[in-house]
């Protein structure tokens, strides 16, 4: 029953593309993970926005950015919140934290939830939802 | 300009409370307002001002404060609706401060309403939660989880702890007959402990329950107050602080990570009244999950960073410790107020009228509010604060 309603299936919340955010989700539909980097200050920020948080500059650019960096911190839901998660229960969530500084909310794939720690280093990969949308989220950092 | 007791909360109400209640976000709200003018002495004529909070989750806050005057059929010379989350009940207490020395008015309501399951409003969804909702994460517990596990990793806390805060003020809610889990009686740490993991780190317990509710205080000049039914409790320090600390990678090089920007908001209210941490008799802290009592004790200076969980362990919150905190239960365990519970708790015991649950001779309360934007980009915090005296 979880996970159906009057005989039809509740999908899965996908991002609506905006002004702000278009770039950055036709980035992961490329699988490119895309921040918006000063070019001012050269600070990298997330999420999406019309001007740097830490020096007000509106010069911008999409950048492509490593991809790589460390688990902030995780937590595993054993609650059904949504119904099309329910069979994914019990999942993780993880706050990634890229090298180059933002913070990303996401999942850990190829990874027993049991295995994730907070510090382990971390690569993204993208799953692809439909042809607009993929998702990035991240696995260990292969050696 | 200090607006030290300038102004005072003279009347307190709340609607029937509970975890389902069949009546709008509107009748909540006007039945709110009623008890608190009631509790005050005063009609509704008497009322100038209304300062109410936006009900921001549903489709329906478009001309929300007029309307809510209209069907009060008050005549409102000052009125506003705020959203900041849990940190509104208090910013609306501060902001009639403000007005009514301002002049713009002299008796002001401050009132929420909040109906959880509201019929024929359409929920909205705000475009934060595009970054957050696709991976399975919604709600507002989830992000505490992250928050809770990031201050383990750091300073070793434990679930053991949080749990002492889930069970100390259940005991206290035990006290209080209008709470909501009164009926459930106390709970030990044992059973926190094996209470159901919702999003690990946190279980059950470490979460309020959901309560559909409306409540509000009455906010005059400290003159009037004198000449009216109850004895006043004086607004005596406020303070606010609006950040993006915890998950932010660059920070205010102030504020260390395992601090808080959001202590600004108590530095700013401790100034404001002229008094120090010792000098509060009574704490109502803002308590939509354990950790965030523990995150608050160290933000505001009651013990060092890092140290809030050993702080919880050793007693110090209950009724006859150090620091008597959420005497009527708290979010946790009086219901899911808002905030505008703690308000009303804290005239509650600087009235004397506590009674099985009252802190012998409180002179000095001090009352916390949180919220903002904490499960949706750009993650992001409202804290907020009063020091109440008699």
């Amino acid at each position: 029953m979880v996970g159906k309603f009057e005989g039809f299936e509740i999908p899965k919340p996908i991002p609506a593309l905006t002004e702000d955010t278009k770039p950055y989700w036709e980035g992961c539909a490329r699988h490119e993970l895309l921040i918006q980097h000063c070019q001012d200050c050269g600070h990298f920020r997330f999420p999406p926005s019309g001007l740097c948080p830490k020096c007000m500059s509106t010069n911008t650019e999409w950048v492509a950015v490593s991809g790589k960096g460390q688990v902030y911190s995780w937590t595993i839901f054993h609650y059904v919140y949504h119904p099309a998660y329910a069979k994914d229960i019990p999942y993780n969530v993880a706050i990634v934290q890229l090298n180059e500084g933002p913070l990303l909310h996401t999942n850990i794939v190829e990874c027993n939830n049991e295995d994730i720690y907070i510090g382990m280093p971390v690569e993204v990969i993208f799953e692809d939802v439909n042809d607009e949308i993929s998702l990035p989220k991240f696995r260990p950092l292969s050696k | 300009m200090n607006l030290k007791e300038t102004c005072a909360i003279v009347g307190v109400g709340f609607s029937e409370f509970g975890k389902k209640v069949p009546k709008s976000t509107m009748t909540l709200t006007l039945e709110g307002c009623k008890r608190a003018i009631e509790d005050a002495g005063l009609t509704k004529d008497d009322v100038d001002g209304l300062l109410l909070v936006l009900p921001s989750q549903e489709g329906e806050r478009h001309g929300w404060v007029c309307r809510t005057c209209s069907h009060l059929g008050i005549s409102s010379t000052f009125s506003a609706g705020l959203d900041i989350g849990g940190a509104t009940p208090i910013a609306m207490v501060q902001m009639a401060t403000m007005a009514i020395n301002a002049g713009m008015c002299n008796t002001v309501v401050c009132c929420y309403g909040w109906q959880n399951s509201p019929m024929g409003i359409p929920l909205s969804m705000p475009p934060g939660l595009d970054f957050t909702a696709p991976y399975g994460d919604l709600a507002a517990l989830p992000f505490k989880a992250q928050v809770a596990r990031r201050h383990m990793h750091l300073f070793g806390t434990t679930s053991r702890q949080m749990g002492a805060v889930a069970v100390t003020f259940r005991r206290h809610a035990c006290m209080n007959p209008q709470a909501q889990m009164y009926e459930k009686g106390p709970i030990t740490i044992e059973d926190h402990q094996n209470s159901r993991m919702i999003v690990e780190p946190l279980r059950l317990l470490d979460n309020a329950p959901i309560t559909d509710s409306g409540g509000a205080v009455v906010v005059t000049s400290a003159e009037r107050a004198r000449h009216l039914k109850h004895r006043p409790v004086y607004i005596s320090g406020m303070g606010q602080a609006h950040s993006g600390e915890f998950m932010r990678p660059w920070r205010d090089p102030r504020y260390p990570e395992g601090t808080f920007e959001g202590g600004k908001a108590a530095e700013i209210a401790f100034g404001m009244a002229g008094v120090r941490h010792k000098d509060i008799d009574v704490a109502q802290f803002y308590d939509g999950f354990t950790i965030l009592v523990i995150i608050e004790l160290e933000a505001y200076g009651f013990c060092k960073p890092g140290e809030g969980g050993s702080f919880v362990e050793e007693g110090r919150l209950e009724l006859g410790g150090e620091l008597p905190s959420n005497t009527a239960g708290g979010l946790l365990s009086e219901g899911h107020l808002m905030g505008m519970g703690h308000i009303a708790e804290a005239v509650r015991q600087l009235r004397g009228e506590c009674e099985e649950r009252q802190v012998k001779d409180a002179e000095v309360a001090f009352v916390t509010g949180y919220g903002g934007s904490p499960h949706e980009y750009p993650i992001s915090f409202s804290y907020s604060t009063l020091i109440l005296t008699r």
